[in-house]
């Protein structure tokens, strides 16, 4: 009865401000609304934001070509008569015009250079100073160049380019996510931690609730069960933002992204980081516990932070790690979530790795209930 | 020592402190400001005394003299380096668990959280100390009406006055009704009528039964409330009596002032 007060006082404490619930919750949002925009800037999917309205003046395979590159935003209307569709595309009424000339198709199939005729052409008419006008330029002119290059030179042609890049891309994510979950639960731990231990510490609030009968281990399990808790909800939000805006970041649609990775992945993946967010948050109240004051625990925490973040991204990218990093707390969880996005994942290690954790949480719950009872640290004498 | 002892002439013994000793050590800081080499300092020497069930008792003694820290040894906050104490029967130093659950403490350095509001640090409180939710809610009627904290039930403890928060400490302190009641200093920073509210609660409590233990450096607290009185300077106790022993017909602050002369000599 004692712990669940515990329990239910932190909870009270946190969903009772507006501010704290914010400051929870936006590290996601800002995490989906920059990764986004990264993803658009990188993969210039605003282009395909736009909606084209495109005049055709002529019949050719390439039309369709085109509208596959362009997406959705396209609608490609036959001209009819092409003066009218000029004068639209000068007052920006239509994003462009495209004429191919007659049989453009079949010239271009029989045409060879030697024959010193005159090729076929597509003559684009667009409106530089229009962002629409120009985006659609600039990727039709792209798509027709690729096309000519296949054309002119099929066998010698390497059509991955965009695959290549869509690879480093990914591995390099697969590298950095789950370096960037750690961080993010680390962030999302700190801010709450800090103030309910080493701010309750500090104000006297703390000494407060122990000169009353509840159990030292009640009372650092009453702060480790609902800051872990809160912190989950935190952590959880910056990684669905990760997840929601990854795919765009690597150009790829959500779907596509989230139907490479099995249930089983998801499950392990929450798994551990449901494992690391107490054992994160026992550490930051083991420390927050020790110091003196908010000010002294976040600086302690702030280098038990950079170590963690230069380990984590150390294993991440160090490749053929020894199994023995499962019973290294925090850094199993970085080396097994990148083992499931390669796809590499080994569930031995993932149960093992939850399980070390949660030991290493039970410990430092000890700890901090054993800190509790030292008038050394509690009262600093 | 676990089993009550029983003085018919005085009442049934509820606290007794046996040799209580506790040393601090001092920081190079602490060392300059007190122009002193020495690496430890003892708050209290040897102290020993007993509180009877019904009484207040009281601490008297300048700054420094040990009176907090015997009383936070008490309360189970802090650990005697040497010597126990026994609340209603009680080791403070074997059963510090058993001991919280029998008194109610309050002092300047315990702080309640001002994000919460009167009504809700009440019944945490009564949860903590394991009382059943009638009970809490019959006894935050009664205390709150009393202090007149009733009306700012509902209000942020921060956004309240430092004497209504001193009222709600002093009820939170008690919402299980404990027998045996320790306050440190309990109208330091109090005005005049907080502090009269507080001074006649404490006499309310003792016509209740409770046993009350206190200490201060106000001549005048002691001889208005105390039953009896410890005098304690530099950690010892240097008088411990009834009042009409000690003063032995003079005033608490003149008697105080030849004590503290004869065991300290002219410093003042």
């Amino acid at each position: 009865m004692k712990l669940l007060a515990l329990m239910k006082k932190e909870f009270h404490r946190f969903f009772h401000d507006p501010r704290l619930i914010i400051t929870m919750l936006i590290p996601g949002l800002l995490i989906f609304c920059i990764y986004s925009i990264l993803g658009s800037a990188l993969w210039g999917e605003d282009e395909t934001g736009y909606s084209f309205h495109v005049y055709v003046s002529g019949e050719s395979a390439l039309g369709t070509m085109v509208e596959e590159v362009v997406g959705d935003g396209w609608k490609m209307t036959p001209a009819e008569d092409i003066e009218a569709a000029k004068k639209q595309v000068e007052e920006g009424e239509a994003t462009a015009l495209v004429v191919f000339s007659e049989d453009f198709d079949e010239k271009m199939a029989n045409y060879t250079p030697a024959s010193g005729e005159s090729a076929p052409a597509i003559v684009i008419y667009y409106n530089a100073a229009d962002e629409g006008s120009l985006a659609f330029y600039q990727l039709a002119t792209t798509a027709f160049d690729l096309y000519e290059q296949q054309i002119s030179n099929k066998f010698n042609i390497v059509p991955h380019n965009y695959a290549t890049d869509t690879d480093i891309v990914t591995s390099m994510m697969s590298g950095l996510l789950p370096f960037l979950v750690v961080i993010f639960i680390f962030s999302a731990c700190m801010s709450v931690t800090l103030e309910s231990v080493a701010g309750e510490k500090e104000r006297g609030t703390l000494a407060t609730i122990l000169i009353t009968s509840a159990r030292r281990s009640d009372v650092a399990l009453g702060k480790i069960i609902p800051l872990s808790c809160i912190s989950a909800i935190g952590a959880t939000s910056s990684f669905l933002g990760v997840i929601l805006s990854l795919p765009k970041l690597m150009g790829m649609s959500i779907g596509g992204f989230m139907t490479s990775f099995g249930f089983v992945s998801y499950l392990a993946l929450f798994l551990l980081i449901l494992s690391v967010v107490p054992l994160i948050v026992s550490l930051v109240s083991v420390v927050s516990t020790y110091a003196r004051s908010v000010k002294e625990a976040s600086a302690y925490t702030s280098v038990v932070m950079i170590l963690t973040m230069v380990l984590s991204i150390v294993s991440a990218f160090i490749s053929g790690i020894g199994d023995w990093i499962v019973v290294v707390p925090v850094l199993n969880a970085v080396v097994c979530m990148q083992s499931i996005l390669t796809g590499s994942m080994m569930i031995w290690q993932t149960f093992v790795s939850v399980g070390v954790n949660l030991v290493y949480t039970a410990l430092l719950v000890f700890a901090i209930s054993k800190m509790f009872s030292s008038e050394r640290i509690m009262f600093g004498s | 020592m676990t089993e009550q002892a029983i003085f018919p002439e005085m009442g049934e013994e509820i606290v007794r402190a046996e040799g209580l000793r506790k040393t601090f050590t001092l920081s190079r800081k602490q060392q300059k400001i007190e122009k002193t080499g020495i690496t430890r300092k003892t708050a209290v020497d040897g102290l020993s005394f007993s509180a009877y069930r019904g009484q207040i008792y009281g601490l008297l003694g300048p700054n420094g003299a040990g009176k907090t820290t015997t009383l936070r040894i008490l309360s189970t906050l802090i650990r005697p380096d040497a010597g126990d104490a026994f609340v209603c029967g009680c080791s403070v130093l074997k059963e510090p668990q058993k001991v919280r659950d029998k008194i109610g403490f309050m002092t300047s350095e315990l702080k309640l959280d001002g994000f919460f509001t009167p009504d809700y640090l009440f019944r945490f409180f009564g949860e903590m100390h394991g009382v059943d939710k009638d009970t809490i809610e019959k006894r935050k009627t009664e205390l709150f009406s009393r202090f007149g904290i009733d009306k700012f039930a509902q209000v942020r403890v921060k956004d309240l006055s430092t004497g209504m928060k001193q009222k709600i400490s002093l009820v939170v302190s008690i919402v299980h009704d404990p027998d045996v009641i320790i306050f440190d200093e309990p109208t330091n920073g109090l005005d005049v009528l907080t502090a009269k509210v507080v001074t006649d609660f404490l006499a309310e409590l003792k016509n209740m039964g409770k046993s009350i233990i206190l200490s201060t450096h106000i001549f005048s607290l002691v001889e208005k409330l105390c039953d009896r009185v410890s005098i304690i300077i530099d950690g010892k106790s240097v008088a411990d009596g009834t009042l009409e022993d000690i003063c032995a017909g003079d005033t608490l602050e003149s008697k105080f002032f030849e004590i503290y002369k004869n065991v300290k000599g002219d410093e003042l």
